[in-house]
């Protein structure tokens, strides 16, 4: 192969020209004939018993086609398969893709209605009458566990549905051998990751099978579902362009694709279903609220021996998702720390909120800022310095590749030196002066410095690790397919195995064919979008998970160098040379040296295609026509530990990339308003494919955390009912609020992966809560405030001001 | 009931109607195929169907279709001039101004109202303006520099097409 050209340069984005002229195609552009328009009906209540149904009315409306009730899903489909984020459920619950008995939070499906046009169908679900027997809404973990409190599924008996633990090393054993304990309750709120786009579904059942056009982020997900739901084995799910995904498209949008398959069966037409953004807000999932009780178990040196952590999450009104936060935090259990004793308690808690899904990093930024406000809490008691408490407890440059305790393995970095370029580029003792000066002011400054890591690469085998006794294997390892073609006329195309939600995955395909193929990515194009019957698919064929980054990037260039070599043997055939003696650039296949003249000498890649297509005669003996191969890639290094072993150990994901974060804010102390006045990344991605757009990533990312951090949220009142249903009031940051976030890049390659990579996705959002928090007990230093949940919003924020003062 | 909408988009006439409670934005898409208007939130929050009206920057959510009877309408898809990109467009694309392009061409018309008044925007006054705009995906950073290079661009741009 010859040396990277294009690899690790930013060559220009192959998705951004369509979008900048508004040709993008989205779910929502495009138009069936005879397509008829859904809405859905939502619960009013935070918990109710569903009485009579009568739709008679809505069904009589002119111009409404199909109604669906909650007696139609109970007898038309089947409830789903308990996922792998349910396998803990003491007893089988079935769950429909509406509710059917009772209503568990404000949002929830419980009809749809499909007619002519959108408005007409707006106007039928008026006409639905439901008798709801409204029950007590419970929206608090504390009261939900509760004895008394209300159940939310009568079958479990408690609303406390799953309980459990790992445990690593020794625990006991540490916490008798330390000089102290330092102990904090910690708590992250509910947030979401907004896409602008919300679910779209376009369904439609021909003769020869069902097709399910949406903008999943795993497609795998609605195939089972639907096939599982409706018992239509022939389903072909197309995902066009995605509106942004981050988590949020995964997981409930089966129930959505389930109801719009049914309406599309039940009438024999195509239908079309687009959410709505307070549809989004209260239904479309959001994270988990989680609080930690947390143990630390240190030296007087600011040694941590062992961790204990009591994880409480409250995962809303399913049980669809119950551990998918808390197995999450197996992916950054240890952050980047050498500690080797720690144990997680876990228990998710059922209450009449939204359910739960990822979003941008999943469990990770809650795991992070565990690590990152005990790193400041130990060096607050112990009274030593919170970087060098950190750098007491990094795993070292020398001990990679290093193995944690729970058996992931962290290929390569310097955790160290990330720490020390982020203090230089933070001026970090320029700010400790301005800061001593901002003490008189009603302005205070403050600083933080934390560390993170951003997994890539999931694992499917993860979750066994707390399941242990699961009889079934729910996937293991990885498996992501590409295709890669030389057309006849000498250009490019690829097909890839997912779908992407904006990662710019077209580009950085392109550039990786670029080089190994020789050929510039001007002529190289992308198929199209993901598509069920014609994507080379398997279990890791989703925009999640960071799995682009180990998966796709696999599967393209083994695709391509397998594509290399059949181009190399037809070309040596016809030029009556060595393979060994050929090079490729820029389309042309070339011997070296020279022998003769050129056309003795090369071929193009449009003279290969025209042969490899059309010319028997000139094929060698034995070839097969045509220039495609696909290739299907696992991680080649995906074990050990991949099957956990008898110690609960399974490597949760492949590839760790890690950042320092450097922030400071100001806090206005008359305001509680928070503003971030620098905020630095210095971040290892391993090797970089196309730098702008790990950019565009890092800064993304880092955007979302500190928003979060900031203020924006889901509330909810003690009636169940979401107070947060606009993104104003739910507080998403605009360009004002939004700091411009420095990066410098030190990137240390992977040993194990195809080019060094590593991911490159939701990283920032990991560390970018800690920071800010970090930041903002620091200025608030004078008032000794303890920053210990979030988010801070000014209210917060003056509210902790104030009751220090008290 | 139906209500005639004459109006230009894009430089083109159009004689249609529209129920009265039609949103310009569904017009737009639905009735004129003019899809890269887009609807993030149908309350006037995220801007992502930002179009020019009669020269001034509209959240199309926010107005009926029947109130540009007889109005000047600009979409994305009116910014590119025979197949080239306009210099706004190119900046974009440039500093990968995008994930998931949802939001873009909601940006692009901000951001091409904004330089329309203000040719030469510092990034204070860039932020100020674009903050009538939601993006969930890229933190802003590259946006606001492909505004300052489309500020670059359109001087050199209007030198050759004035």
């Amino acid at each position: 192969m010859a040396q990277n050209t294009y690899i690790g340069a930013s060559t220009r984005s192959k998705e951004a020209p369509r979008h900048v002229t508004g040709r993008g195609r989205y779910a929502d552009d495009m138009v069936l004939p005879r397509m008829l328009h859904a809405c859905i009906l939502r619960s009013p209540y935070g918990h109710a018993r569903i009485g009579a149904v009568n739709a008679g009315e809505a069904t009589q409306l002119s111009g409404v086609v199909g109604v669906i009730i909650p007696d139609d899903v109970k007898r038309r489909s089947r409830p789903f398969k308990p996922g792998r984020y349910a396998a803990g459920l003491r007893v089988p619950i079935p769950e429909y893709a509406s509710a059917v008995d009772k209503v568990r939070y404000v949002g929830e499906p419980v009809a749809m209605v499909a007619a002519e046009t959108r408005a007409k169908a707006e106007d039928a679900l008026e006409l639905i009458e439901i008798d709801y027997e409204p029950l007590s809404a419970v929206t608090d973990t504390h009261a939900a566990a509760d004895p008394s409190a209300a159940l939310i599924y009568e079958e479990l008996g408690s609303n406390v549905a799953w309980q459990g633990q790992v445990s690593y090393g020794d625990v006991e054993q540490a916490f008798a051998g330390a000089d102290r304990v330092v102990r904090e309750n910690l708590k992250i709120h509910r947030y979401s990751s907004t896409p602008l786009e919300p679910f779209a579904i376009i369904a439609e059942h021909t003769p020869e099978r069902l097709n399910i056009w949406c903008n999943s982020q795993a497609p795998e997900v609605v195939y089972e579902a639907v096939t599982e739901a409706l018992g239509i084995d022939n389903v072909r799910v197309i995902v066009p362009d995605i509106g942004g995904g981050f988590g949020q498209k995964i997981h409930l949008i089966r129930k959505y694709a389930v109801l719009t398959a049914l309406m599309a069966v039940k009438t024999g037409r195509p239908v079309k279903w687009i959410e709505d953004r307070s549809e989004h807000m209260m239904a479309g999932g959001h994270s988990c609220d989680q609080e930690f009780d947390v143990e630390m178990a240190v030296k007087s040196d600011g040694e941590v021996l062992g961790v204990i952590i009591r994880d409480t999450d409250d995962v809303g009104g399913s049980i669809s998702t119950l551990t998918i936060h808390f197995t999450n935090k197996l992916n950054n259990l240890f952050n980047t720390y050498k500690v080797q004793h720690l144990r997680l308690e876990g228990r998710s808690v059922l209450t009449n909120k939204c359910p739960v899904v990822p979003n941008r990093g999943i469990g990770k930024p809650g795991m992070c800022f565990i690590w990152e406000r005990m790193m400041d809490r130990i060096a607050q008691e112990l009274g030593l310095d919170q970087i060098e408490v950190r750098r007491k407890n990094l795993i070292g440059a020398d001990q990679f590749p290093y193995t944690t305790p729970n058996g992931n393995i962290h290929g390569s970095g310097d955790y160290q030196e990330l720490l020390n370029r982020a203090i230089k580029n933070i001026d970090y003792d320029e700010v400790r002066k301005r800061q001593a000066q901002s003490r008189d002011t009603n302005r205070l400054i403050g600083i933080s410095v934390v560390i993170g890591v951003e997994p890539g690469g999931r694992n499917a085998a993860r979750d066994m690790a707390i399941f242990p006794e699961s009889k079934q294997m729910p996937g293991a390892g990885g498996v992501e397919g590409a295709t890669v073609k030389l057309e006849k006329n000498g250009s490019v195309a690829f097909t890839l195995g997912s779908p992407s939600c904006g990662q710019g995955h077209e580009t950085t395909a392109a550039q990786i064919i670029a080089d190994v193929l020789g050929v510039a990515p001007e002529r190289i194009s992308i198929t199209g979008t993901f598509d069920s019957a014609l994507s080379p698919w398997g279990v890791s064929s989703s925009n999640s998970g960071n799995n682009f980054h180990l998966y796709d990037v696999g599967a393209v260039h083994g695709a391509a160098t397998r594509l290399r070599e059949k181009v190399l043997t037809l070309a040596a055939h016809l030029l009556q040379t060595d393979k060994a003696s050929l090079t490729i650039e820029n389309g042309i296949v070339g011997r070296v040296p020279r022998s003769g003249s050129a056309e003795d000498d090369s071929i193009t890649f449009a003279q290969l295609g025209k042969i490899a297509y059309g010319n028997q005669a000139l094929l060698p003996d034995g070839f097969e026509p045509g220039l495609e191969q696909t290739y299907y890639h696992s991680h080649p290094h995906a074990n050990p530990l991949m099957i956990p072993d008898a110690h609960g150990r399974v490597r949760a994901q492949y590839t760790f990339s890690s950042a320092a974060h450097a922030a400071v804010v100001e806090v206005d102390t008359e305001t509680g308003r928070v503003r971030v006045l620098r905020y630095v990344i210095v971040s290892d991605n391993g090797t970089l494919i196309n730098p702008s757009v790990v950019d565009g990533q890092i800064y993304g990312s880092a955007a979302h955390g500190i928003s979060v951090a900031l203020g924006e949220g889901f509330v909810y009142g003690a009636d169940g009912q979401l107070l947060t249903l606009t993104l104003l009031d739910y507080g998403k940051s605009t360009t004002l609020e939004t700091p411009h976030v420095e990066i410098e890049h030190y990137p240390i390659p992977d040993p194990f992966t195809t080019l060094g990579q590593k991911a490159a996705g939701e990283g920032a959002a990991i560390p970018s809560p800690a920071a800010i928090a970090g930041a903002v007990e620091d200025a608030l230093t004078p008032f000794g405030v303890k920053v210990r949940h979030l988010p801070l919003s000014p209210e917060r924020v003056w509210r902790l001001i104030h009751e220090s003062k008290t | 009931m139906k209500l005639p909408v004459n109006l230009s988009v894009n430089g083109q006439a159009y004689e249609e109607e529209a129920e009265p409670r039609t949103l310009l934005v569904h017009f737009l898409r639905e009735r004129l195929g003019l899809t890269g208007t887009h609807v993030g939130c149908v309350v006037g929050e995220c801007g992502a169907c930002s179009v020019m009206v009669d020269g001034a920057l509209v959240k199309s959510c926010l107005m009926l279709a029947v109130q540009a009877h007889g109005c000047e309408v600009t979409t994305v898809e009116g910014l590119a001039q025979r197949g080239k990109l306009h210099p706004i467009q190119e900046a974009f694309v440039h500093n990968f101004a995008m994930q998931c392009g949802f939001c873009t061409p909601g940006f692009l018309m901000a951001s091409h109202a904004l330089l329309e008044r203000t040719p030469n925007p510092t990034e204070e006054q860039i932020r100020q303006d674009l903050s009538s705009n939601l993006c969930m995906c890229t933190g802003y950073v590259q946006i606001v520099e492909a505004v300052k290079e489309a500020a670059s661009r359109l001087g050199e741009w209007r030198k050759t097409h004035t």
